[in-house]
């Protein structure tokens, strides 16, 4: 191995081994599987291709799953046979689409949380030598992908070749594909003096001034590196005046509400000048039409006739589809008295703000760290009198920048009541200044629920009920999730994993079913998740997305240190307005210390009173006095969570596991030190005409001596490393019972 | 204790105070005497409305205040004549008024004697008591502007001139003011004035100006002083910078030293622009060549290197604040030092680039230019700061009061906040970083004293008629950008000339008032024209003055010269900048400081932020400045003994004459001849080849035997590499290092 991969295999080994580490500075939630880099970050379809991966708390035994079928792993076989740590052989099929996926792991714990990978058209390679220098620059072939990652306090070089008037297209993709990285691209020329620099959006369009070599550099805007500031760099040609294909890239959480194109829609394009009244774009209703923020201060005025009683739904579609801009509308109605005009300021449209707290970056969590709001402007125009309107669009960002790059579109609609939604685990303050915001996989423990919050984007004025299921969960595992009435746009969803069930894993789907006009409809509600396991978000700030596909895995093999049940599993039926009492049944299988206390959460018991668990305590009363709550007839569910700290080991049994390899390999090496020492004997002892043979048996025996040693010293580190992982450490993690339901009927009339 | 004759004086003065409440303080009668145009001067004259004394912010002086230098008269009235019960004033003996009794200490006063009894000024404050006290009176002249005779004198040394002040009034009158107003020299090695404006000049040649100030406006009287040498065998004017100076300097009789040779000019401009020595092999290449136009062409190539941009942006970076407060702002403080360089390099025209950062929106990382606003956060601050960098206007006076040097009044003052009253702002993730944008609506800002609501209006100019959609600071930075605009242009040649003169045509070079003229005003005018007219190409600038032949001057005076201190007839030699400093012993050294978060080899002057002047005590010492405020001046630029020590005895700088493969290594290892080695050491140390007599002494020293601890003889190559580090200390230790010359 040369020196310049060594960081990354001992990161790779410290990573899966020394899990301890990472215990002791991780106080907040239970180790969770998580994949941090795959390296390459992805590859052409119709290829295979060598990918090591980085993992958080994830053993030895790993497979690697991808987000859709078409791409396949198998694990790297070692000489010997057996597959190599960390390693795996990734196919494409040639029928998979160009895109962002998933990479993850299937482990001990269950499948792992998320790492982007792309799949695309053009060759790849991947960055193998240091590159920091001018003189070891990589020579990159136009038309590929390089795969790489910055080193900290350097600069990445590549060169490459081109003639005079060609138009190359330089993109660094990073945030785009979870990485760490700011990037800040530079083309140079052949001495390295720079010609165009990109700090914004690791984006240049060059025309080749001459023919000759040219450098492309690559650092973080504060020169950040390491193996979680990774990238791919794409250098193409471009015939002149086609428009530039950005690589692709995840999604933004807000971008769940962009709507649909309308199909068979005509693609009406903004006509500039249209900047001033005068030269408004004369345009009628509905409309969907494609504009850009360009050139510096543009606005954007379009005409149009409404009638008096007209509802109008207005939006703009920009800032989610990941540009940087601020889209406004200002609408006016056009007052004509003779030839003179007057313009009335009528309405404004804004940002859509989130449907729910957001967290204010804080002391501690006071809000959700997900944010579905967008910076695009919504609104609703109610049409007080006939007459003609003009509609102003410009961007709040745009005063300085040009850049034709930042389109939005524009559409103003008849009334389509609809709804989007997101789901994503949920984060709350489990300690004083917990300011953690980690990946959350959907492994769970046995014995465990984990708990989401689920938020509702409800457009043109959809007000219905919101019930929210998950479909294709594995074996042993159960969902449920909580009405978001008309009035809210937040719920709750849970997923609890049988305590007896064997190791699953699915692609699960949630989804959220309402009424609209009388008629069902059902609608995909889209997974969130941080990108990565961010313990101190004071520190890194998280970065969230989309993630492409629900994963979800029970373990099999690790129970959760608590599990709550109602002690009854069956529907608790009970008379309006009258007192209940739900016992609950506490199985403890962790040491637990400090307090225990839960919180209700389910449409309707928000006014139930928190509860003090005593610790041990293996049955739990809920009292509820429906009168109080004022539950209608009907049925309901609830359940209750709160936070709690646990004396957590990790993967004790792998001491075990462990002790007894290192017992079998101490063994084998006394036997292969034995057989090594007898075959150095007979060498010596050997005839003339024996002698060749055997010290060629000598030389093997100790080689295979050498061998065993080097297992047995292997084993001996790794004991070390799960030994002090699997001592105690106090963690602590949310804890939530399985769902509660209950049967209101109607009080019996005396 | 009170004397009875005091509480009676009170009683009676109590009841003609209520008396004259009752009647109009403006009366008809012209020969009356009134607060406004006869004792409110006075009380300036006499210091009673200075700052320190009753003018102090607060509560003025043990009770009593006045407002500055008296520009809120009305204020000032109701205070003399109203307040505590009239109790400064006995109208039935004007001379017992405890405002005259403290003002000449007959009654205890910490002020001390500020008026002698009987003098004029005190029976005029008598006049007007008795008179009835009148604020100002309907047939009273107001006052239009003052005069000062003479205005300007072409003067010898140590002679004297009595200027007169006279105040034009709207009626047509004129009045000697003289003993009321208040005289101040612009530079007071030049010319001394007395209280009662007797003007003393000293023995320095050039231009002097006294500002004279009456009752908030002012005037000027210029003094030419010239030396009166013989100016012959100017050098050949290459622009117009050459004509205007040397055009100056033949008026003053100040002859020019001669133009510098080439190494000179090779290291001065090469630090000028792009902020570092010449490699050797440079300095070789630019001595040897014959090319004429050598010079010219040595600037072109310094101004599209990169060194160029670094040194610049590292000048406005620290300017415009680019501080590190937390950690937490590391990124936006690399992304705006990224934005400058970036802007710097590309040559984008400089209204362009303070286009983008007055009118920035969005957040740090998709528009860095953003970050200027996270560390400029209230209106009142951007206005102060956009105004002082940007035009050399500096307003603060005026958030509290009329401008005392200046005609801008307060409603100047928040007319131009108006301009920025509309930012909105968005939190972010980041603590203390915020999203910016325009938030729509009519831009306005309240006069803070008379609660005026006010509509942005750039200085002298009317308001502007802005919609409620457009960005008032787009309209404020076209104002800038526009060519007839009557500070942008003059106040950023005027700062670019400090950078390679070390003397800007107005000093301080961003404080241009009509009080405080240029050295040379067509000089200034023309750069400015220029400027314009080159479509506000900052590398035109600087290669207009580099490719001159007064930047070109040799910094050694001639016999007459070396008293010129403002007209550019020799060049003055500057310290090296911390940073340029830092670097240039890293070059000779051979050593590498490294700093955190960039790359290895990053050199000081391309350091994003102030944040490294903690992590070097080098920077630190030696002056780089924080960022603290919009100065210049709190870059130090001058000699300390820290410094001192720092260059002779610190072990940073023994780490880099002993560092391994360094220079002293280097040469004492490479068997070149010690002569040549010499060579090598003076040209990268001062661009120049050595003297035989520098030689000589350097071989003696180099060729010494030297011993270790234990007395017992080095090694020779030890020793040799020893003999190097002495002899790149001393050299670094010279003048001729330590500055630019």
């Amino acid at each position: 191995m040369t020196s310049y991969r060594m960081p990354m295999a001992v990161l790779a080994i410290a990573l899966m081994l020394g899990t301890n580490s990472i215990l002791n500075a991780q106080s907040v939630i239970l180790p969770a599987p998580r994949v941090l880099t795959t390296m390459p970050m992805g590859g052409q379809a119709g290829t295979t291709f060598p990918v090591t991966i980085t993992s958080e708390s994830v053993d030895t035994k790993a497979e690697l799953l991808f987000s859709d079928p078409r791409i396949t792993a198998t694990p790297q076989l070692k000489a010997d046979g057996k597959p190599e740590l960390n390693k795996f052989q990734v196919t494409i099929a040639a029928d998979t689409p160009p895109g962002v996926y998933e990479a993850r792991v299937l482990t001990r714990l269950g499948i792992s949380s998320s790492r982007a990978f792309s799949v695309g058209a053009l060759p790849e390679v991947t960055r193998e030598k240091p590159n920091t220098t001018l003189e070891t620059a990589m020579q990159v072939e136009p038309n590929s992908i390089c795969n790489a990652y910055t080193t900290a306090k350097a600069i990445d070089h590549y060169t490459f070749n081109s003639t005079k008037g060609s138009r190359v297209t330089i993109e660094c993709v990073a945030s785009g594909i979870d990485s760490k990285l700011k990037p800040v691209l530079i083309i140079a020329d052949a001495k390295g003096r720079d010609l165009s620099v990109d700090r914004r959006g690791g984006f240049i369009d060059y025309t080749i001034p001459a023919d000759g070599t040219y450098v492309v550099k690559v650092h973080g805007l504060t020169f950040q590196g390491g193996l979680e500031s990774f990238y791919r760099l794409a250098i193409q040609t471009l015939p002149e005046g086609v428009a530039a294909v950005r690589q692709p890239a995840t999604e933004p959480v807000n971008s769940i509400s962009i709507p649909a194109q309308t199909a068979g829609a005509v693609a009406l394009k903004e006509t500039e000048p249209n900047n001033r009244p005068k030269d408004s774009q004369k345009v009628s209703l509905p409309l969907d039409i494609a504009g850009s923020f360009f050139p510096a201060a543009d606005v954007d005025t379009y005409e149009f006739d409404a009638k008096k009683g007209e509802v109008w739904w207005i939006e703009v579609v920009s800032e989610r589809t990941k540009l940087p801009t601020n889209p406004f509308v200002n609408i006016q109605q056009v007052v004509k008295k003779g030839d003179a005009e007057n313009s009335v300021d009528v309405l404004e449209l804004n940002d859509l703000p989130s449907p729910v707290k957001l967290s204010s970056n804080g002391y501690s969590y006071d809000g959700s760290p997900y944010d579905v709001g967008t910076a695009d402007a919504f609104g609703k125009f109610e049409v007080k009198e006939d007459g003609t309107y003009r509609l102003q669009v410009r961007d709040l960002f745009g005063g300085t920048r040009n850049d034709p790059r930042c389109t939005y579109r524009l559409i103003v609609r008849k009334a389509e009541p609809d709804f989007s939604m997101a789901a994503w685990a949920l984060h709350m303050t489990l300690r004083n200044g917990d300011r953690a915001a980690l990946s959350k996989p959907i492994a769970l423990r046995n014995g465990a629920t984990m708990i989401f919050e689920v938020v509702a984007v409800r457009k043109d004025g959809f007000n219905g009920d919101i019930e929210v299921s998950v479909e294709n969960l594995p074996e042993g595992v159960t969902a449920q999730g909580f009405k978001i009435p008309a009035d809210k746009s937040s719920g709750t969803l849970i997923i609890t994993a049988a305590s007896g069930a064997k190791s699953a894993h699915s692609v699960a789907k949630i989804v959220a079913k309402s009424t609209i006009d009388g008629k069902p409809v059902v609608r995909d509600c889209r997974l969130a998740s941080m990108a990565w396991p961010v313990r101190d978000s004071n520190q890194e700030i998280p970065n969230p997305r989309l993630i492409a596909d629900v994963a979800v895995s029970v373990s099999g093999e690790e129970a959760a240190p608590l599990t709550v049940v109602p002690a009854n599993p069956e529907v608790v039926v009970v008379a309006e307005n009258s007192k209940v009492t739900i016992p609950l049944k506490l199985t403890w299988r962790g040491e637990y210390s400090g307090a225990l206390t839960l919180k209700p959460t389910g449409c309707g018991f928000e006014k139930v009173k928190t509860i003090n668990v005593p610790l041990k305590s293996e049955t739990l009363n809920v009292e509820l006095d429906l009168a109080d709550l004022k539950l209608p007839v009907g049925d309901h569910v609830f359940a209750l969570y709160g936070g709690a700290v646990s004396k957590y080991r990790y993967n004790v049994a792998a001491v075990d596991t462990t002790t007894e390899e290192l017992r079998v390999a101490t063994e084998e090496l006394t036997k292969a030190t034995t057989a090594s020492q007898m075959a150095t004997e007979a060498a010596k002892a050997a005839t003339d005409d024996k002698k060749a043979t055997l010290d060629e048996q000598a030389k093997a025996a100790a080689e295979a001596q050498k061998k065993a040693a080097a297992v047995k010293t292997e084993l001996e580190a790794r004991l070390k490393a799960v030994t002090s992982a699997a001592a105690p450490s106090d963690i602590v993690d949310i804890v939530v019972t399985e769902p509660i339901r209950l049967k209101v009927t109607a009080a019996e009339k005396k | 204790m009170i004397k009875c004759w005091q509480l009676s004086v009170f009683a009676v003065g109590l009841c003609a105070i209520q008396l004259l409440s009752s009647f109009a303080v403006a009366a008809d009668d012209a020969n009356k005497l009134t607060f406004i145009n006869d004792i409110s001067p006075i009380l300036t004259k006499a210091g009673c409305n200075a700052g320190p004394c009753h003018a102090k912010a607060g509560n003025g002086q043990n009770g009593f205040r006045l407002s500055l230098l008296g520009f809120e008269p009305s204020e000032d009235y109701e205070h003399i004549v109203k307040e505590s019960r009239g109790r400064r004033i006995s109208p039935l003996a004007p001379e017992h008024s405890l405002l005259l009794a403290k003002a000449t200490n007959v009654v205890p006063h910490t002020g001390g004697k500020r008026i002698e009894v009987d003098s004029v000024n005190y029976k005029r404050i008598v006049q007007w008591i008795s008179e009835g006290m009148y604020y100002d009176t309907d047939a009273a002249p107001k006052l239009k502007s003052i005069e000062v005779h003479p205005s300007q004198k072409v003067m010898k040394p140590h002679e004297k001139e009595q200027l007169k002040v006279v105040a034009h009034f709207t009626n047509g009158t004129q009045r000697d003011v003289t003993h009321l107003a208040l005289f101040e020299p612009n530079n007071k090695s030049m010319a001394e004035v007395t209280e009662e404006g007797l003007v003393t000049i000293s023995d320095i040649p050039g231009n002097v100006v006294i500002m004279v100030r009456y009752q908030g406006v002012v005037s000027v009287f210029t003094a030419s002083i010239p030396l009166g040498a013989p100016v012959e065998n100017l050098p050949t004017p290459k622009n117009f910078i050459d004509e205007l100076v040397f055009k100056n300097l033949k008026q003053l009789g100040i002859p020019p030293s001669e133009i510098c040779d080439d190494a000179t000019f090779l290291r001065r401009v090469s630090i000028d622009i792009a902020g570092h020595q010449p490699t050797i092999e440079e300095t070789e290449a630019f001595l040897a060549d014959t090319n004429p136009d050598k010079r010219d062409a040595l600037v072109e190539s310094l101004l599209s290197s990169p060194g160029y941009a670094d040194y610049f942006a590292n000048k406005w970076s620290a300017l415009l604040k680019n501080r590190r407060d937390a950690t937490s702002d590391k990124t936006a403080n690399f992304a705006f030092h990224s934005w400058l360089r970036d802007s710097l390099l590309e040559n984008k025209p400089f209204n362009q680039i303070v286009l983008e950062l007055l009118g920035a929106t969005g957040d740090v990382v998709g528009n860095p230019a953003v970050a200027w606003y996270k560390r400029v956060k209230e209106p009142e601050a951007q206005l102060e700061d956009i105004a002082q960098l940007f035009l050399g206007v500096r307003m603060q006076c005026a958030q509290c009061h009329h401008h005392p040097f200046e005609r801008w009044s307060q409603n100047d003052y928040y007319s131009l906040s108006a301009f920025f009253s509309q930012i909105g702002r968005k939190p972010t993730s980041t603590p203390g970083e915020d999203i910016i944008f325009h938030k729509r609506g009519i831009a306005k800002a309240e006069n803070k004293k008379t609660r005026q609501p006010l509509t942005p209006a750039a200085l002298g100019d009317p308001p502007f008629e802005i919609l409620p959609d457009e960005d008032p600071r787009l309209y404020l930075a076209n104002w800038m950008g526009q060519p007839d605009n009557p500070f942008f242009a003059k106040a950023l040649v005027n700062r670019y000339w400090k950078h390679f003169f070390k003397r800007g045509l107005i000093e301080p070079e961003d404080d241009i008032r009509d009080t405080n003229p240029p050295s040379n005003p067509e000089l200034l005018d023309a750069l400015a024209k220029h400027f314009v007219e080159s479509g506000y190409d900052l590398k035109q600038i600087i290669r207009v003055i580099t490719q001159s032949q007064v930047y070109q001057l040799s910094a050694t005076p001639n016999e007459h010269n070396i008293v010129d201190q403002q007209n550019y007839s020799r060049f003055y030699p500057k310290h090296l900048q911390a940073e340029v400093l830092l670097d240039s012993i890293d070059q000779v050294t051979g050593a590498v400081t490294d700093f955190p978060d960039v790359p290895k080899g990053t050199k000081a002057i391309s350091l994003p932020d102030n944040s490294y002047n903690k992590s070097s005590y080098f920077l630190a010492v030696f002056g780089r400045p924080d960022g603290a405020s919009v100065c210049e001046c709190e870059r130090v630029e001058s000699s300390s003994l820290s410094q001192s020590l720092h260059l002779m005895n610190s072990a940073e700088i023994k780490q880099k004459l002993t560092v391994s493969q360094g220079t002293a290594f280097r040469l004492a290892n490479n068997d070149k001849p010690i002569e040549q080695n010499i060579r090598e050491l003076y040209l990268i140390t001062f661009s120049r080849v050595p003297r035989g007599d520098e030689i000589q002494i350097a071989e003696s020293y180099l060729a010494k035997a030297r011993v270790n601890e234990k007395g017992e003889p080095l090694p020779p190559k030890v020793s040799l590499q020893q003999g190097y580090e002495d002899l790149i200390w001393a050299l670094l230790n010279t003048k001729e290092f330590l500055f630019n010359h």
